[in-house]
């Protein structure tokens, strides 16, 4: 299963009016990759991000899924987004619902599972995250750091083959980063595909298998951590670094 | 029986005689309220919906076509009857559909209409208004699970722009209670015709409107506390227990107990 090809993207590009937010994107992603996207505010990695679940429409170019174009119009949207996860900066965590529920509503709506099935499963991806014993709070009782970590454990109760992770830990103070980010390397070390897109720069160095970083709406430079990290060829990317490790 | 002198004592000569008048009035005003009210809101949530349902260019032409007629057609419902006097729309309604059409409706039957129609116009923009309240990361995290559109709305985006839009419902309602009142026009006996056939028979105008003040005033006060009641009830407990599904994890350390202090802020 590891290094088969089941997302790749063909001259993507994105514009809001005449603000061109992405140009001519390509890469790929294989089954088992932990890739982060690094570079500074509004080079569109979100935006990238965004497109590859289709909460933002591609203005041109082909995301394909397993040799399917998603961008198609027959294509049926929600069953693939079942399929590729996505944890937000702010979480989105549904507030008239509590932890439990919100980790059951896609599966027993949309996935059409058996209730019970379905909150052993929820119940599972909870503990792993560490919040089981936190199942009947709202979301509003809970900490940035918690909240995320059910927002994590409410996309992997979808079991997608792909998890988007948005900023995950931009919205939280540095204690409940780490609690995130725990999560996250364990994940990544049981061989969960994972598209990041972060700035924690620590993180992507150590967790991923590649970095992306990106620039102005294009992909400047990508690579294995080590080189990006330790051997950038472009100078802009031995700038942004500079400035992140200075900072 | 003559009638009494001072101002209590025809009251109570009033309350005697007609009491059952005014009750049944009452209930009447009380029915007509509370149905029109819930069958508005069902129409206010139905039009509600299809208004927020976005039109997506890439749908096909056709179906792009009869979502945008359909608002349009909602846009003109809503404007109508918000914009005129339900008194004028009791007459218009009640006597056009007999000349026009030839449908005789009993005059109980057109003020449940009536009132329901018109609620749902406003209710049309209150749950509009209720739905773009929400934020747009709650439906951005409804479909990344690959929720559908109206999935989203029904476990998601509704449930919450309902609490939001409690008050405007109880409004609503207390408003209903006391516009029954310009339904007289067409004939049905609820308690404001109910009061002026009572004031008729004595010429007792002032008792009888006052003992119907004080009625109404019981009635929409009692709805609004009940239904401030029940907005506390929807809002659910402040504190939740930890669920000890797992006895280990108390022992391994994965349980933070909640801060008291944050309890207290609550």
């Amino acid at each position: 299963m590891t290094g088969e090809k089941v997302l790749e993207i063909h001259h993507l590009s994105k514009t809001f009016g005449t603000n061109v937010v992405l140009r001519d994107i390509d890469f790929s992603v294989n089954a088992g990759d932990v890739t982060c996207i690094i570079g500074a505010s509004g080079s569109g990695k979100s935006t990238l991000l965004r497109c590859i679940n289709l909460l933002e429409t591609p203005t041109t170019g082909e995301i394909l899924y397993h040799d399917v174009d998603i961008t198609d119009r027959k294509m049926n949207v929600p069953s693939y987004r079942t399929k590729v996860g996505m944890v937000f900066q702010s979480f989105n965590l549904f507030n008239n619902m509590t932890v439990l529920e919100n980790c059951l509503v896609g599966q027993i709506k949309v996935l059409k599972k058996d209730k019970e099935e379905a909150r052993k499963k929820a119940m599972m991806y909870l503990e792993k995250v560490g919040m089981a014993p936190y199942i009947n709070a709202k979301p509003k009782q809970l900490s940035g750091g918690q909240k995320q970590r059910v927002a994590i454990a409410r996309a992997l109760a979808m079991e997608p083959e792909i998890l988007l992770f948005d900023e995950p830990t931009s919205a939280l103070d540095p204690q409940m980063v780490g609690e995130v980010l725990a999560v996250m390397r364990t994940l990544a070390k049981e061989g969960l595909t994972m598209i990041i897109v972060t700035h924690e720069m620590a993180f992507a160095r150590d967790v991923s298998s590649r970095v992306v970083y990106m620039a102005g709406g294009v992909i400047e430079e990508e690579g294995a951590p080590a080189d990006i990290f330790g051997n950038p060829k472009k100078n802009s990317t031995k700038e942004f670094l500079n400035r992140f490790m200075q900072g | 029986m003559s009638l009494p002198s001072d101002f209590f004592g025809r009251i109570v000569f009033i309350l005697q005689l007609y009491g059952p008048s005014f009750l049944s009035g009452a209930g009447k005003t009380m029915a007509i309220a509370i149905v029109g009210t819930f069958i508005g809101c069902i129409i206010g949530f139905a039009v509600g919906i299809i208004q927020t349902i976005p039109v997506i260019k890439s749908d096909n032409p056709i179906k792009r076509f009869l979502l945008k007629l359909l608002k349009f057609i909602l846009n003109v419902y809503v404007e109508v009857f918000r914009g005129t006097p339900m008194m004028v729309q009791a007459m218009f309604i009640f006597y056009g559909s007999s000349v026009l059409f030839g449908i005789n409706m009993s005059t109980v039957f057109a003020a449940y209409f009536i009132v329901s129609i018109n609620t749902g116009a406003y209710m049309a923009e209150t749950v509009r208004g209720g739905i773009l309240s929400i934020d747009q990361g709650q439906t951005e995290g409804a479909k990344a699970i690959g929720m559908t559109h109206f999935q989203t709305m029904v476990n998601v985006i509704m449930p919450q722009a309902l609490r939001n839009i409690m008050p405007q419902i109880g409004n609503n309602l207390i408003i209903n209670i006391k516009d029954t009142c310009v339904l007289s026009v067409i004939g049905v006996v609820e308690l404001f015709y109910a009061t002026k056939g009572v004031a008729g028979a004595y010429y007792t105008y002032f008792e009888a409107f006052g003992i119907t003040m004080v009625i109404y005033f019981i009635l929409t006060f009692t709805c609004s506390r009940i239904l401030r009641y029940w907005e506390k009830k929807m809002d659910g407990p402040d504190s939740y227990d930890l669920a000890t599904t797992d006895t280990l994890a108390y022992t391994s350390g994965m349980v933070k107990f909640p801060d008291p202090k944050e309890k207290e802020d609550k």
